[in-house]
């Protein structure tokens, strides 16, 4: 069913994007008067239309193969684990905060509660190594590498982030 | 200058015990750049630039060439051991070294993969030395319809790559194509598919949909079956075997058309590593006794796409040196590096400094061979990290997915695109379609459609004169064959039944 309801909803999508969304801002008037270029909205309208086919043939033979099937209905919708719907939750809100939270906390939090997710029962242990491993993963990438992590719009958050990267550069000086 | 003058030269050069530490040191720095997700080839070569500054000319050039090439191979790593491409050229690498390593075999898919790297490099390297100005004469003759034609011979795997689910995975390929959409259109720069979104004008940016779509989705999937497992429990045992020379010979010629291949889809400008792997990865599978088994951890996957991407790393110095013109995004860093130095690429860099010509193909050399050696030895100590239990391990992978999707472009916008094509990935495993073909679709979409677009305009809107050319005609005529044959020979079979 619910592999049914994706298809519907994609098909429904395409559809949707096809009359509304394939251009979104007008061709340009000497490309349009020119008869020898291929207009911007003619590729993506073509794999639409083939998406199109393809999708309702496959919506056809879903319900085809599972028309006597009693295992094919709503309730299997109801079987998806709770723990991945948290993972998914945790993984989008991680993209979410990383600019207002900054690297520093969103590494920690997401390095801890994904760890609790997956079963780790060592809660100080787990603590313990969000935080070394958040360390290491900031000298690899910001100090080695030399990524500008984000440091957090929140003002506290970000004084945070920059005092634990004058500790990590003292560090780094007094080893230099 | 003969060719045997400048083999004799490119290697006098690396006697130097200055320039072959440096060498060595770039080895080393490229391997683990390459491995890390979201440091690219270019990026890789980019952060070693600074290296070069104090640096005369040959070291600075052979520095630079061991980086790049040892990024390419570096990007294998993650994609065996985590399914993380460190370089998209490597994303053909995970479909096969992934379920290898998932089996205990990380080993052995990574010696596949190192080998099968130096292999490709070697030839390349090769035929930079003895074919260059004929080689890059003959790619700088492709026209936009050969190399649309090429590309469409890559999409041609699509009906390939799951046998019993043709449809799907044709759809899954078509989405790719429709996802390379997003943004400005190649030619003229009009907004499509964006709805709106300031984000999504530049287009969906390749690495963060990569690691999304191979590494979040395999961790959220770990994640679901967890229930069951110990939180204490390593991913997969890790097996350090190395494989044999038995198995070797068995894949000779499949190393032998994918360095081939691989080196001349280096000399066109504009293709590259990443298309590449793709195509030999597509076209062992049509000729493979065995096409089933590609996808499922074989051996001939590895080493197709892995042969691919570094035989395209030589080609891409091709046009570099004797044309001055950069085959790629990091052949491109390399040549500013390399102005800067007062290198004169072009045709008559062969004529007054030979020297760099052999340097850079003695490097190549050099790289390729002590690469096994180095890259083994980090390969090994990140395989001891699938010994790590995976309550620490994926939370790590999800860290460096984040951090490597920003990195490619310090976005914000490029990690809520890895989260979501993280979840997409989830939706398509769930629905069997193949994120393998969405991939597929996704990075030849772009080159296919620019290039379509060319053609088009070249020929006056005239599709028989836009395939009239014999290599555009001839490969187009080839690929609807390899498209439509799968589809043909299941309705034969149906209809015998």
């Amino acid at each position: 069913m619910f592999e049914l309801i994706c298809n519907v909803l994609l098909w429904l999508g395409l559809l949707y994007s096809y009359f509304f969304n394939v251009l979104e801002a007008p061709i340009p008037d000497r490309t349009a008067r020119n008869p020898y270029t291929l207009k911007p909205d003619v590729w993506p309208k073509a794999i639409i239309i083939l998406l199109l086919i393809c999708i309702a043939i496959n919506i056809f033979n879903i319900i085809r193969k599972n028309k006597n099937n009693p295992e094919f209905s709503l309730d299997a919708l109801l079987s998806i684990r709770a723990r991945m719907c948290m993972g998914i939750a945790l993984i989008l809100a991680a993209s979410f905060v990383l600019e207002p939270f900054g690297y520093m906390v969103t590494c920690v939090l997401v390095l801890f509660l994904y760890g609790l997710l997956l079963g780790q029962t060592h809660v100080i242990r787990l603590a313990f190594m969000s935080i070394i491993l958040t360390l290491v993963l900031y000298v690899v990438f910001s100090v080695l590498l030399s990524v500008n992590l984000p440091r957090g719009t929140i003002p506290e958050l970000r004084n945070f982030s920059l005092y634990i990267e004058s500790i990590v550069a003292s560090v780094k000086s007094a080893i230099m | 200058m003969t060719t045997w003058e400048l083999f004799t030269n490119g290697f006098s050069v690396l006697m130097d015990p200055y320039t072959f530490m440096m060498v060595v040191f770039a080895i080393i720095v490229g391997t683990i750049f390459g491995a890390l997700p979201g440091v690219s080839a270019t990026m890789a070569v980019a952060l070693g630039l600074p290296f070069t500054y104090s640096m005369q000319p040959i070291p600075a050039i052979v520095f630079l060439v061991a980086v790049y090439c040892s990024s390419i191979t570096g990007g294998s790593i993650t994609a065996i051991l985590f399914k993380i491409p460190g370089v998209p050229s490597s994303a053909p690498t995970t479909f096969d070294g992934y379920p290898m390593a998932q089996r205990g075999e990380a080993g052995k898919a990574l010696g596949i993969a190192l080998g099968s790297s130096a292999i490709g490099g070697l030839v390349s390297a090769l035929a930079m030395l003895t074919l260059s100005p004929q080689l890059t004469q003959a790619a700088l003759s492709f026209s936009p319809s050969d190399i649309f034609a090429i590309t469409f011979m890559g999409l041609s795997i699509l009906t390939c790559l799951d046998s019993k689910n043709i449809l799907r995975t044709l759809i899954s390929g078509l989405l790719g194509l429709l996802l390379a959409c997003v943004g400005q259109d190649p030619m003229y720069a009009v907004q499509r598919l964006t709805f709106g979104s300031g984000e999504l004008i530049a287009g969906l940016e390749m690495i963060p949909v990569l690691i999304g779509i191979f590494a979040v989705t395999e961790v959220l999937k770990q994640t679901k079956k967890r229930d069951k497992l110990s939180a204490e429990e390593g991913t997969a045992s890790v097996n350090t075997k190395m494989p044999s020379f038995k198995e070797w010979w068995g894949i000779k010629w499949l190393l032998a058309r994918c360095s081939v291949i691989g080196t001349i889809i280096g000399i066109l400008p504009g293709a590259g590593a990443t298309i590449a792997s793709f195509l030999c990865y597509s076209s062992e599978t049509k000729l493979s006794k065995y096409p089933e088994k590609f996808g499922t951890g074989i051996i001939d996957g590895i080493a197709a796409s892995e042969t691919a991407n570094n035989a395209a790393t030589g080609g891409a110095m091709v046009p570099l040196l004797s044309l001055g013109i950069p085959g790629g995004n990091a052949a491109a860093v390399m040549m500013s590096a390399l102005v800067l130095k007062g290198v004169q690429l072009g045709p008559l860099l062969l004529v007054n400094q030979p020297q760099y010509l052999s340097a850079t193909f003695a490097s190549m050399v050099v790289t390729n061979i002590l690469m096994v050696v180095v890259a083994i030895g980090i390969a090994k100590i990140f395989a001891q990290i699938l010994a790590v239990p995976y309550s620490y391990l994926g939370p790590i992978i999800i860290m460096l997915a984040i951090i490597g999707s920003y990195a490619t472009n310090m976005s914000i916008a490029d990690v809520k695109i890895m989260a979501i094509a993280g979840v997409i990935g989830l939706i398509i495993s769930a629905c069997h379609f193949n994120s393998a073909a969405l991939i597929l679709g996704l990075v030849l979409g772009v080159i296919c459609e620019g290039n379509f677009s060319r053609a088009y305009t070249i020929s006056r809107a005239n599709l028989v004169n836009m395939f009239a050319r014999p290599v555009a005609g001839t490969l187009m005529a080839v690929s609807f064959v390899l498209l439509i044959w799968p589809i043909v020979s299941q309705l034969f079979k149906k209809s015998e039944k």
